[in-house]
């Protein structure tokens, strides 16, 4: 029964991971840049989300799309200005540039936000229900069900609208994106801005679970990163069944060799994963 | 590197020498940490610099050189040196069994899969009775700044003695060709992942024996110190602001940053960390090829040289 | 060892025994064998997709075949790794040009050198003085401190000439050096293929150049959809009816 328990707790946690790293996925398999700092805009999704909660007082469920609209605003200006100047360069220099990103929002959140624990903590946090004797927290269910909805509207996104075969085709070769007659600067800058609220929802949910710091990025960035590995960047719902095995991987750690361990795990998961199939392209066909 | 540039700096590293005579203890006090700090991004560059291959995980060689010292010295009562050694194997083990399975990879598989290792690294330390676990450890009492100041200075020159050799040897040949080109390095005979894991096992010695030297010092080691994340930025900013490949560059870019970080510090630490990551982003948008090919191209220095910069990488 | 010093004639470097790559099901080339002599050209043509550069990846060591044997010198190489294969004795060029872009002429053949055959030239001033001369042998003499990314085309594949010779070949594998180049241009590489004869070196010229081929190779191999139709005597073989239909006639339109 403990068992059970720890995987629903596991398959729970595991759809909010997935959605972490459907965002740095998207990015990367789109705009080939893996972006580093990936988990700081999860942490600022997260902090929106809180504000718009503590000072606006509203539902943070209500508040998600609004913080994946700032979200997404955000994502596309960093795109449009900043890294659309280097992303022809080496990837050294994307990969360099992002993780400066990282620091810089790092910071930036700690001087604005401080560096204080913060917790989106709605009347019904708490709140859960039984099932088949299992506990079911209502809120990391719902948090479960935004992630497997989220998963799917960019499914659809990506396969069934026009702007979706536009950022496909632009995945495989830009020439033909401009044969959409879309301007590949601002495709660009959509697709980071699709991927930015993306993070901005995760860092919403993962904000009513646990605790919101302006130093959380990193292993957000990290754990995105393994997750996107694992589920590869081709399909939407791969990366959330990644995210899903990782979280049940992180759940059975913490029951099995203690909670301290959860970070241990997701790089010998990363590593394993990497040696076990090294030469399967990433990239989107 | 070429003769005259060369004596410069040894006469310029044999002037820095003089500095526990005539210095105060905070210019002493600064020096060291100047000087451990530039012999991280010196061996960051190693393999950064001249494979291409960015690792944010060699603050796991400086922990594990910090730990392997003052295991040695509290729980053994080894001498210091013994403790280095130690330290220093200890690290070249952790290269050698990280780079091998992760250095196959190319690209930014290896840059990320090192994000994790830092915190797995803390986490395991954290759990280690024998490191002190959560606590850490003390080391004896030591007070000779001098000393630690010229083991910092000797170290610093040896490490960057072993990059000019790198950029003229064979070995550094490989290298290059690695990170111009794998695929055609690899076709016309470089063995790139041994030529990877070799840089990466040299940068963990240094790394490793600055963290020791560092630990000697402050007399204290506890997980988060030792596995410090900020480090890694710290090495990742000096070699790409101060040129990733060259022999100086890393040097001089380290030197600058710690100066700058030393003043700004004393008045707020997180506008000093902020700085860091702003220089990062700019650096790669406007310099991406370093300080050192500022340097270089000085005589047609304008600002055509950003534009052209900008305009070689933009979409 | 014994069976080719038993045969006569010049002595085979490379040999491929029926080697198929599919990719995800879909065969790339198909049971191709073949085999090169010291001194010997071969060439290799065929349309886009024939599988021409696959094959060479296999000989080179990017793909390892799924089906067949490739036999260097008499030694089965189908699983040494790429820069092993390079220590035996095999160069390529690539279809795509890959200098490295922030070393100079004389640095980038350096590389070849340093690296090749039997693990190269162990001391940097002897590597450096035998990538002069190759260089001085490709015409680049005047060229060897420029960068190499600005080089400009013909340069470029001289340059790329000049890696792979320094490395002191077996086997050279020469992958398209002739596209995109004027038919002056394509004369002078010709020449520099011809002056490379004689010196051992058994080689594979893929080019779609027809007129090169025929002057340069002592036979032509002819592939299509991954498999070989034609192997033979130059001017026979590219008289061929087959081979006008499955190539040359849609070239000629």
């Amino acid at each position: 029964m403990v068992l059970a328990q720890i995987l629903l707790n596991g398959i729970l946690l595991g759809g909010l991971y997935g959605l972490m790293a459907l965002g740095m996925a998207l990015v990367w398999g789109v705009l080939n840049i893996v972006n580093l700092s990936h988990g700081a805009l999860i942490m600022l999704g997260g902090y929106v989300v809180y504000y718009l909660f503590t000072i606006g007082g509203i539902d943070p469920f209500v508040a998600l799309p609004i913080a994946m609209l700032v979200m997404f605003a955000v994502g596309f200006l960093l795109q449009y200005y900043l890294l659309n100047l280097v992303v022809r360069s080496k990837m050294l220099n994307t990969l360099l540039i992002t993780f400066g990103l990282d620091v810089v929002l790092t910071y930036l959140a700690q001087l604005t936000f401080s560096a204080d624990f913060r917790t989106i903590n709605p009347p019904y946090a708490g709140a859960n229900f039984a099932l088949f004797g299992l506990t079911v927290p209502s809120v990391r269910l719902a948090a479960f069900v935004v992630a497997i909805v989220l998963a799917a509207a960019l499914w659809f996104l990506l396969h069934r609208m026009a702007l979706g075969r536009a950022i496909r085709a632009t995945a495989q070769n830009l020439v033909a994106a401009r044969l959409y007659g879309v301007n590949p600067s601002v495709l660009y800058a959509v697709t980071f801005g699709i991927g930015t609220a993306l993070a901005g929802a995760a860092g919403g949910l993962y904000g009513m679970i646990a605790n919101l710091t302006p130093y959380i990025g990193a292993s957000l960035t990290a754990k995105s990163f393994v997750i996107a590995i694992i589920g590869g960047l081709s399909n939407p719902f791969y990366v959330i069944f990644g995210g899903i095995f990782v979280g049940i991987a992180e759940s059975l750690t913490a029951l099995y060799i203690g909670p301290t361990y959860s970070d241990v795990i997701s790089f010998g998961l990363l590593v394993v994963v990497l040696v076990l199939r090294p030469n399967r392209t990433l990239r989107t066909s | 590197m070429n003769r005259p540039l060369l004596i410069v700096s040894l006469l310029v590293a044999a002037g820095l020498a003089t500095l526990p005579w005539l210095g105060s203890d905070t210019m002493i006090q600064f020096g060291i940490n100047a000087l451990l700090l530039a012999t991280l991004a010196q061996s960051w560059n190693i393999l950064g610099g001249f494979t291409g291959y960015v690792s944010f995980g060699n603050s796991v060689f400086y922990g594990l050189g910090t730990y392997g010292t003052a295991i040695a010295m509290t729980n053994y009562n080894l001498p210091f040196g013994v403790g280095l050694a130690i330290g220093a194997v200890v690290a070249m083990i952790a290269a050698l069994l990280v780079g091998l399975p992760i250095l196959r990879l190319r690209g930014p598989y290896f840059a990320i899969a090192t994000l994790g290792l830092n915190g797995a690294m803390m986490a395991i330390f954290s759990n280690l009775p024998i490191a002190g676990s959560n606590i850490g450890l003390v080391l004896p009492l030591t007070r000779n700044d001098a000393m630690f100041y010229e083991l910092a200075l000797g170290l610093l020159v040896a490490c960057s003695l072993t990059v000019l050799w790198i950029s003229r040897a064979r070995f550094g040949m490989g290298l290059i060709a690695v990170r111009e080109d794998e695929d055609a390095a690899g076709s016309m005979g470089v063995n790139a992942t041994r030529y990877k894991v070799a840089a990466l096992v040299m940068a963990s010695f240094f790394t490793a024996i600055a963290g020791g030297i560092h630990a000697y010092w402050s007399t204290f080691v506890d997980p988060a110190s030792a596995f410090d994340s900020t480090l890694n930025v710290r090495m990742v900013i000096s070699v790409v602001f101060g040129g990733p490949g060259t022999v100086l560059g890393p040097v001089i870019g380290s030197f600058i940053l710690s100066t700058v970080y030393e003043v700004l510090a004393s008045q707020i630490s997180t506008a000093a960390a902020l700085l860091f990551g702003v220089v990062i982003v700019l650096a790669v948008i406007f310099m991406p090829k370093g300080l050192a090919d500022i340097l270089r191209s000085r005589r047609n220095l304008t600002w055509r040289y950003f534009i052209r910069n900008i305009r070689e990488n933009r979409l | 060892m014994t069976q080719t010093a038993a045969k006569p004639g010049p002595k085979t470097v490379i040999e491929a025994r029926g080697i198929t790559k599919r990719f995800q099901g879909l065969v790339s080339v198909n049971a191709v064998s073949f085999s090169i002599a010291e001194d010997e050209i071969l060439g290799v043509i065929g349309p886009n997709g024939a599988g021409k550069t696959t094959m060479v990846n296999m000989l080179s060591g990017t793909y390892t075949p799924n089906e067949g044997e490739i036999l260097f010198e008499g030694t089965r190489i189908n699983e040494v790794p790429t820069f092993r294969r390079a220590h035996m004795g095999i160069a390529r060029t690539f279809q795509v040009m890959k200098p490295f872009p922030g070393m100079t002429a004389l640095e980038n053949v350096t590389v070849g050198a340093l690296f090749g055959r039997d693990g190269g030239e162990k001391s940097m001033p002897a590597a450096r003085e035998r990538a002069r001369e190759w260089l001085e042998f490709t015409g680049l003499g005047h060229r060897i401190d420029n960068p190499a990314d600005s080089l400009g085309g013909p340069d470029r594949k001289r340059l790329e000439f000049a890696k792979a010779l320094a490395m002191g070949p077996r086997l050279l594998l020469l992958d398209e050096v002739m596209a995109g180049l004027n038919p002056v241009e394509v004369d002078e590489v010709v020449d520099l293929i011809k002056k490379m004869r004689g010196k051992g070196i058994a080689m594979l010229v893929i080019e779609h150049v027809v007129k090169a081929i025929r002057s340069l190779s002592d036979r032509v191999m002819v592939l299509h959809h991954g498999e070989k139709i034609a192997d033979g005597d130059p001017t026979a073989v590219l008289a061929d009816p087959r081979v006008i239909e499955a190539y040359l006639g849609k070239r000629r339109t």
